[in-house]
């Protein structure tokens, strides 16, 4: 049963706006500890650049370890904000309201923290990697040196940037209603901040027009940019014929259903954390973690058959270093024991669970679920690189080994601190749930009855 | 009684009983359009049997005379039987604007018994495993497999999914078919009172009707998907040597639900055009279609392209040759039409909103996406069955083989398995109503306008 509470403006506006106006108890705490622990990974990071890339768990043949993990990991959980927002806004699905913007939020600190995790501690001269950029820009051209453009070096930096940059100006154009609010409940250099960030919002037609057109238009253009930038990342492993495991066709609408998989995920893992931390019990009603269980199944399942191609079409090729490579993936200790707790985590264990109604309409069993799909999906990215890097072919002089040094696992700690902390910072600053759409929807919202029952229904224009 | 204005999309005709009494009569007199309309597909029909028995002249030992015959009966997999996913998705979406286009997607269902039918021969022409290739069945290589087993599955799921296909409209139109027969008398009242199974809709009734239609929606789709996974490794990648793409089976099932929804909107062009059910379909219906076609003919274009990009940046000699044989060989032309009409056409021409939320912009885009749908199957399967006897099971050798024209036997099959799809399409439509009664008839229970402010608004309701 759909049921909803009819908030007035006022109590939209009090609920809303409390993280912002006072900070709640728990914040400056949590907010410490995500800082030392940021704080440390930054610390692992100089001591890297200072010794080098030894210092790592890194040798040859395996180049890439757990930072490229953490890499592909943060673009994936960044699909969330654009999936939530521009799919479900050009769907009209009323259910996003009080999602989309902590999506958007997750979406920019998430990709940031996928920049911090590969190419600047990993590419070599982290150091050149301010502005200007030489891997990406033609900043050496007097010099005839520009950068290869057929290298993901210049790929991935294009459509991250790209993507950061949209999204970023996604949430922005979103905020403005909200800021003019803050604007008008403040004083002093606070009112002035809110004032200057939100561009003379008054709310009249002609800025309500613009601002449903723009976001309507953001909506659009971003979504070629959602796919691209996942399968460029994707590009990055496939284009390569050395590595067992990765040259497959399959590999961008694997990458990105599963970066879907694992961002709605993450998505439904915040909301949850929303109720339990600022109480928006009000808001993120058992209706929305109902709909947002009903989308993971379809997106989860539609994964799992692209995981079901890639594997299939492994053994399809009959190649002796292909099979050598799952045959490591699936039987050979720790990489089975991986497998396993991968699959069970990331479908086998959730999905089965969505299908229950209670259980999709239960905080509890949803963070649970969701948190399991996150760590399923991190480990699947761990069982693509390392094991399609180690080697272990006929050939045993070119075998591999690998295990993560403590500085790898100290800054990968940091990229989860980072958006941690992004997250808590940004909730301090600006509403994580949009006002006005809540407001819209409100204004929006009407029942009809239909004999004895009564059936939620919306205006639409 | 029908009003005027329907800019809401839904049905003109304003209440319940007049939307029974309107589409009821509709199903009793046959037009004289209709008869000529079936007389002519049964012509086509008898030419396609004709052809078949020239095709089968050429006996079965080698298949590159059935490259087209493999691409007919791919193409209709991709087109007709997906064509009901265009009533099941939006309805597991609850979106109302599918209601009246609904039973339309579905006849297409009983498509897939003539398709099976057609299917049969291919299952002779297609070499067991003993001929070294590769299959789907590979663990054939470390343990005894029956040397039969793709055409086995194959041919299970192609019958299950014709099954369901019927099964699905047989459900979803039980209400219906109790209308009819509360509606008519003597011989008619007691065929359609079998074929309504004791509809009377009790409140049990309505709760399990729902419940099947959503699981039988489900497993529909899920047949679909897995058949177009057997059907284009085990009877198309799969007898071209080295011809190696995990994403080709997805590519087969994606490009399908664009050929879906393009064969829906060519029928809903027809129905609106020269059946009368203006009233019905309507705007809304070619908007809804318009945009999800032109969403899935950018999918179609990342699918070729993700699949495009690796094979042509590894440089591996096998997959140039797949490149060289399918896409700037021998079949460029096809590949190229299919190309422009599947994404350039959609892509250029539905950006724009006038064309998009328009009537005629869909359509036309849409018969373009058939078109580009027959010539990208007949690049692939006719193509992959004029290298199915290569000595070398596992790479491509060159020089390749010259494209394969049709011939007269090609030629009649094609025009008789189109005659047959209509046909049969038509003859459903004589038991079934084309336009969903009750869905149209639930649909006003879910909206009212309201005045709101200055302006009157829509109000649409979602069932739980």
């Amino acid at each position: 049963m759909q049921e909803h509470i009819q908030l007035t403006q006022k109590e939209i506006n009090r609920d809303l706006l409390s993280g912002v106006l006072k900070s709640p108890k728990w914040w400056l705490p949590a907010v410490l500890v995500l800082l030392v622990v940021f704080l440390i990974g930054a610390a692992a990071f100089g001591y890297l650049l200072n010794k080098g890339l030894g210092v790592t768990g890194l040798n040859r043949p395996v180049m890439w370890g757990v930072y490229l993990v953490s890499f592909v990991f943060w673009i994936g959980i960044s699909h969330a904000g654009i999936m939530i927002s521009a799919i479900l806004r050009l769907t009209q699905a009323e259910w996003r309201r009080p999602v989309t913007r902590a999506a958007e939020v997750l979406t920019v600190f998430s990709l940031i923290a996928a920049l911090l995790s590969a190419p600047l501690v990993h590419e070599g001269r982290p150091w050149r990697a301010g502005f200007p950029i030489p891997w990406i820009m033609p900043w050496d051209f007097a010099r005839g040196i520009w950068p290869n453009i057929r290298s993901p070096f210049v790929w991935d930096p294009s459509a991250i940037l790209t993507y950061l940059t949209a999204s970023s100006l996604f949430i922005y154009v979103a905020l403005i209603p909200d800021l003019a609010i803050l604007r008008d409940r403040l004083s002093g250099w606070k009112s002035g901040f809110y004032s200057v960030l939100s561009l003379g919002w008054r709310g009249s037609p002609r800025q309500w027009k613009l601002q449903a057109v723009a976001g309507i238009l953001l909506s659009a253009l971003v979504l070629p940019v959602f796919v691209s930038v996942h399968s460029i990342v994707s590009w990055d492993f496939a284009v390569n014929i050395g590595a067992e495991g990765w040259h497959s066709t399959i590999f961008a609408p694997y990458f990105i259903i599963g970066a879907i998989h694992s961002g709605v995920a993450a998505v439904a893992t915040v909301m949850v954390a929303m109720v339990w931390l600022w109480g928006w019990d009000r808001y993120l009603r058992p209706d929305h973690f109902d709909a947002i269980g009903r989308l993971l199944i379809v997106v989860g399942t539609t994964w799992f058959f692209f995981f079901f191609l890639e594997f299939v079409f492994a053994m399809y090729t009959l190649e002796g270093p292909e099979l050598a490579m799952r045959d490591l993936q699936v039987f050979q200790y720790p990489w089975s024991i991986l497998f396993v707790v991968f699959l069970i985590t990331a479908f086998f264990f959730p999905v089965p669970m969505w299908l229950l109604k209670n259980v999709r309409r239960s905080m509890f069993w949803m963070f649970v679920t969701t948190l399991s799909v996150n760590v399923g999906m991190w480990l699947e990215r761990f069982i693509i690189i390392i094991p399609g890097l180690l080697r272990r072919q006929p050939l045993v002089f070119d075998w591999g080994t690998y295990h993560p040094s403590i500085i790898e696992i100290l800054m990968v700690a940091a990229t989860f601190a980072w958006v941690l902390l992004g997250l808590l910072i940004f909730a301090r600053i600006f509403p994580l749930i949009p006002l006005f759409d809540i407001k819209e929807g409100m204004v929006g919202r009407e029942e009809i009855k239909i004999g004895r029952r009564k059936v939620a229904a919306s205006i639409r224009e | 009684m029908r009003s005027g204005s329907a800019d809401d999309g839904h049905t003109a005709v304003s209440g319940p009983v007049e939307v029974s009494r309107d589409l009821l009569e509709r199903t009793r007199p046959a037009s004289r359009l209709f008869w000529w309309a079936a007389g002519g597909s049964a012509a086509l029909l008898a030419l396609g049997v004709i052809g078949f028995v020239i095709r089968l002249g050429d006996g079965i030992e080698k298949t590159d005379p059935w490259g087209y015959y493999a691409a007919l009966v791919a193409f209709l997999l991709t087109t007709a039987q997906a064509a009901p996913m265009v009533a099941i998705a939006p309805r597991l979406a609850k979106a109302h604007w599918r209601r009246p286009i609904s039973r339309a997607a579905e006849i297409f269902g009983v498509v897939g018994v003539l398709n099976l039918i057609l299917f049969i021969p291919l299952v002779w022409v297609l070499p067991d495993l003993g001929d070294g290739r590769r299959s789907l069945w590979f663990f054939g290589e470390v343990r005894s497999m029956p040397a039969h087993m793709p055409h086995i599955v194959t041919t299970i799921s192609m019958t299950a999914l014709a099954v369901v296909g019927c099964a699905l409209l047989w459900v979803s139109s039980l209400p219906d078919l109790a209308s009819i027969r509360d509606n008519s008398g003597g011989r008619r009242r007691r065929i359609f009172a079998k074929l309504a199974n004791g509809w009377h809709g009790t409140s049990r009734q309505w709760f399990t009707q729902y419940h099947r239609l959503g699981i039988l929606g489900a497993f529909y789709f899920m047949m679909l998907v897995f058949t177009h996974f057997a059907f284009s490794v085990e009877f198309g990648m799969s007898l071209v040597p080295g011809w190696i793409d995990a994403l080709f089976p997805a590519t087969h099932a994606a490009n399908s639900l664009q050929a879906g929804v393009a064969t829906v909107l060519v029928v809903m062009f027809l129905l609106r055009r020269f059946c009368g059910f203006g009233d019905y379909i309507e705007l809304d219906q070619f908007w809804g279609l318009g945009k999800l076609l032109f969403a899935l003919s950018l999918l179609w274009f990342w699918f070729w392209f993700s699949s495009f990009i690796i094979l042509w940046y590894g440089k591996k000699p096998n997959e140039e040759a797949v490149l060289d044989l399918m896409m700037v060989g021998p079949y460029m032309p096809a590949f190229v039409t299919a190309f422009v009409l599947n994404f350039v056409a959609p892509l250029f021409m539905m950006v724009w909103n006038p064309v998009r939320k328009s009537i005629w912009g869909p359509t036309l885009v849409a018969t373009g996406v058939l078109i580009g749908t027959l010539f990208d199957r007949i690049r692939i399967y006719v193509s992959a069955y004029t290298v199915a006897g290569a000595e070398d099971k596992h790479e491509m050798h060159l020089p390749l083989p010259p494209a394969n024209l049709p011939d007269l036997a090609d030629v009649l099959l094609w025009v008789g398995a189109l005659g047959g799809v209509a046909l049969v399409y038509l003859m459903s439509t004589r038991v079934i109503p084309v336009i969903n009664i009750w869905e149209q008839k639930e649909a006003l229970l879910y909206k009212i306008h309201k005045p709101f402010h200055r302006t009157e608004v829509l109000v649409l309701g979602k069932k739980d």
